[in-house]
């Protein structure tokens, strides 16, 4: 739906965005992912019609947005970072206005309006001042503009961002449902929306992309080994020689001030069951046997973010990582601010 | 077509809707009565020069457009660069020409909308003596013209600024300069020169037409330079993008 090939932006001497490409698949929801600053909104700008580029193209539909504008913006819903309405006017006012901004005829707009208000749950407030509303109220108002001329594709720019937690949710929900009608591309330095919502995310940083996949896929790539964490009981000599020993275990490290050892295991397997034969039959006592989570795409986040120049460009040739990554005990529901 | 409709529809409302339209109104009507008032006692005056009341009142009431117009035009487009609202407004399927040319037409019909009540003054003296409408339908005609021109130049400056202040500033300075190129017309020598500034002279052309004389020159000089104007804001609001 969205190819966005080669978008270079300079501001003067300072390049925002150099050479980014990427498609949004027909359907799917992509994830944008990046600090702040990393030229997330600046790519956004540019798919949508607002930046021009200083060089590479963007198509809509297989519409060339600076060729056929109109044409390709018909088919684009956005909703920008800082959502800005005109705040002296009605809801309602305000919907049939942008209606016919987007060429919606009467008749479009008197069925599209009901219905972008019921979507974006505007019923209670659709005769209300937006200058009187809340945030999240008036990103639903953004919201429900952006789907009012029903586009085939939706842009959104952090739909999250400055709003209590509770909104957060409902927001999300609503991205959810619209995902299903919609194809969406996202932006957002939030993780656990990406996880949430996204089926495949693009991660920039610097103004390159620097890794690219479904989640899922992310995380595999960069998890590394499985591993193990293993407790015994006063450490007894000679443990962790008959831990490495056994099938599928590749080395044991010593793990710190608890007496606990990890067990770097080969991908695939598991030998739970022959460290607690093992330690049973040798009469130690097991403490602790548990499997260590693997990188969230939180500690690949911040790997990739953080890492040097030369890390990133390996990273994104695909190579993989030299052990595994930091275990961060992240919560999933927090978030991750560079 | 539909983006300069929805634009002026909704600039139209804007007007209506804010405090600043009925503060400009009042004065507007307070300095045009008082003129009126002043002209019409000083015209009853057996030793007064005497002559058509109307076309003194053109001569001097136009000067207020001085005030009006920056203050007209200050929000139009700056308003929409600082709030960030021109981003939904531009990735519309709408052109920067079209936008324009919404905001020029609501603030050209807000213009005439202060003119309007004027009429009345012209409908009282006519129920005293007889009056010729010829030159008061001149006469408007300029008002019409030379405020197009004016709110013009103050779109583009609204468009080349995000703060208001600005814009009204840079208004203010482009009008005043057209103000005194007739105080300048009067100081030099040279034919060519005297010439060319009779023919922006806004002064002169009120006074042809609240006389009753529409030239044609005057139609095309004021109806291009808004144009020009206006065409020079969308080249603004485009050139947004750029930076």
């Amino acid at each position: 739906m969205i190819e966005a090939h080669d978008l270079t932006r300079r501001y003067g001497d300072f390049t925002a965005v150099s050479g980014i490409s990427f498609s949004v698949q027909e359907g799917e929801i992509l994830g944008m992912l990046g600090p702040n600053g990393a030229g997330k909104t600046t790519t956004i700008r540019m798919i949508t019609g607002f930046l021009p580029p200083t060089s590479g193209q963007v198509t809509v539909d297989g519409k060339d947005l600076f060729e056929s504008p109109r044409e390709a913006r018909r088919q684009l819903g956005y909703l920008p970072e800082n959502v800005s309405l005109y705040p002296e006017m009605r809801v309602d006012e305000y919907l049939a206005y942008r209606a016919r901004l987007e060429g919606l005829s009467r008749g479009e707009a008197r069925s599209a309006i009901p219905l972008a208000v019921e979507r974006c749950l505007l019923g209670d407030v659709r005769h209300q001042i937006i200058g009187t509303l809340s945030k999240g109220f008036r990103q639903r108002v953004g919201l429900a503009t952006a789907i009012l001329h029903n586009p085939r594709v939706l842009v959104l720019d952090e739909p999250t961002v400055g709003l209590d937690p509770k909104q957060i949710i409902s927001i999300r929900e609503l991205i959810r449902e619209l995902g299903r009608q919609h194809t969406l591309l996202l932006s957002t330095h939030i993780l656990p929306e990406v996880e949430l919502l996204c089926d495949r995310v693009v991660i920039i940083d610097k103004g390159h992309i620097v890794a690219e996949g479904t989640p899922q896929s992310l995380r595999e790539r960069w998890t590394g080994n499985p591993a193990l964490r293993v407790i015994l009981k006063d450490a007894p000599a000679g443990a962790a020689e008959a831990l490495a020993a056994l099938p599928g275990v590749l080395r044991v490290k010593d793990g710190g001030p608890d007496g606990s050892w990890t067990l770097e295991c080969e991908p695939g397997s598991d030998p739970r069951e022959e460290v607690f034969r093992t330690a049973a039959s040798a009469g130690w006592v097991l403490l602790e046997l548990a499997r260590q989570r693997g990188a969230t795409l939180e500690d690949i986040f911040v790997r990739l973010t953080t890492a040097d120049t030369a890390d990133t460009a390996a990273a994104s040739e695909g190579a993989h990582p030299p052990g595994p990554p930091a275990a961060t005990p992240a919560d999933a529901t927090e978030e991750v601010v560079s | 077509m539909n983006g300069l409709l929805a634009t002026y529809r909704r600039e139209l409302r804007a007007y209506f809707f804010s405090p600043l339209a009925y503060v400009v109104l009042f004065f507007f009507l307070a300095v045009n009565g008082f003129i009126f008032v002043a002209l019409v006692g000083n015209l009853n005056d057996p030793g007064s020069p005497g002559g058509p009341p109307f076309t003194f009142f053109f001569n001097t009431s136009w000067v207020i457009l001085l005030l009006v117009t920056p203050v007209l035009t200050m929000r139009l487009v700056s308003e929409e660069l600082r709030s960030g609202s021109i981003e939904v407004l531009m990735t519309a399927p709408v052109t920067e020409g079209q936008v324009i040319g919404g905001k020029f037409l609501a603030a050209l019909t807000f213009y005439a909308f202060l003119w309007f009540p004027t009429v009345a003054y012209a409908a009282m003296i006519s129920l005293y003596e007889k009056v010729s409408w010829g030159p008061i339908g001149a006469g408007y005609l300029g008002l019409l013209l030379i405020g197009a021109l004016f709110l013009s130049m103050g779109i583009f400056s609204s468009a080349t600024t995000r703060s208001q202040l600005l814009a009204a500033m840079m208004t203010l300075a482009m009008v005043l300069l057209l103000y005194l190129l007739d105080l300048f017309g009067r100081l030099v020598n040279g034919d060519v020169l005297k010439k060319a500034l009779d023919y922006v002279n806004v002064w002169g052309h009120i006074d042809e037409l609240a006389n009753g004389i529409v030239d044609t020159r005057r139609l095309v000089f004021y109806l291009s330079g808004t144009l020009f104007f206006l065409f020079l804001a969308s080249r603004a609001l485009e050139d947004k993008k750029w930076r």
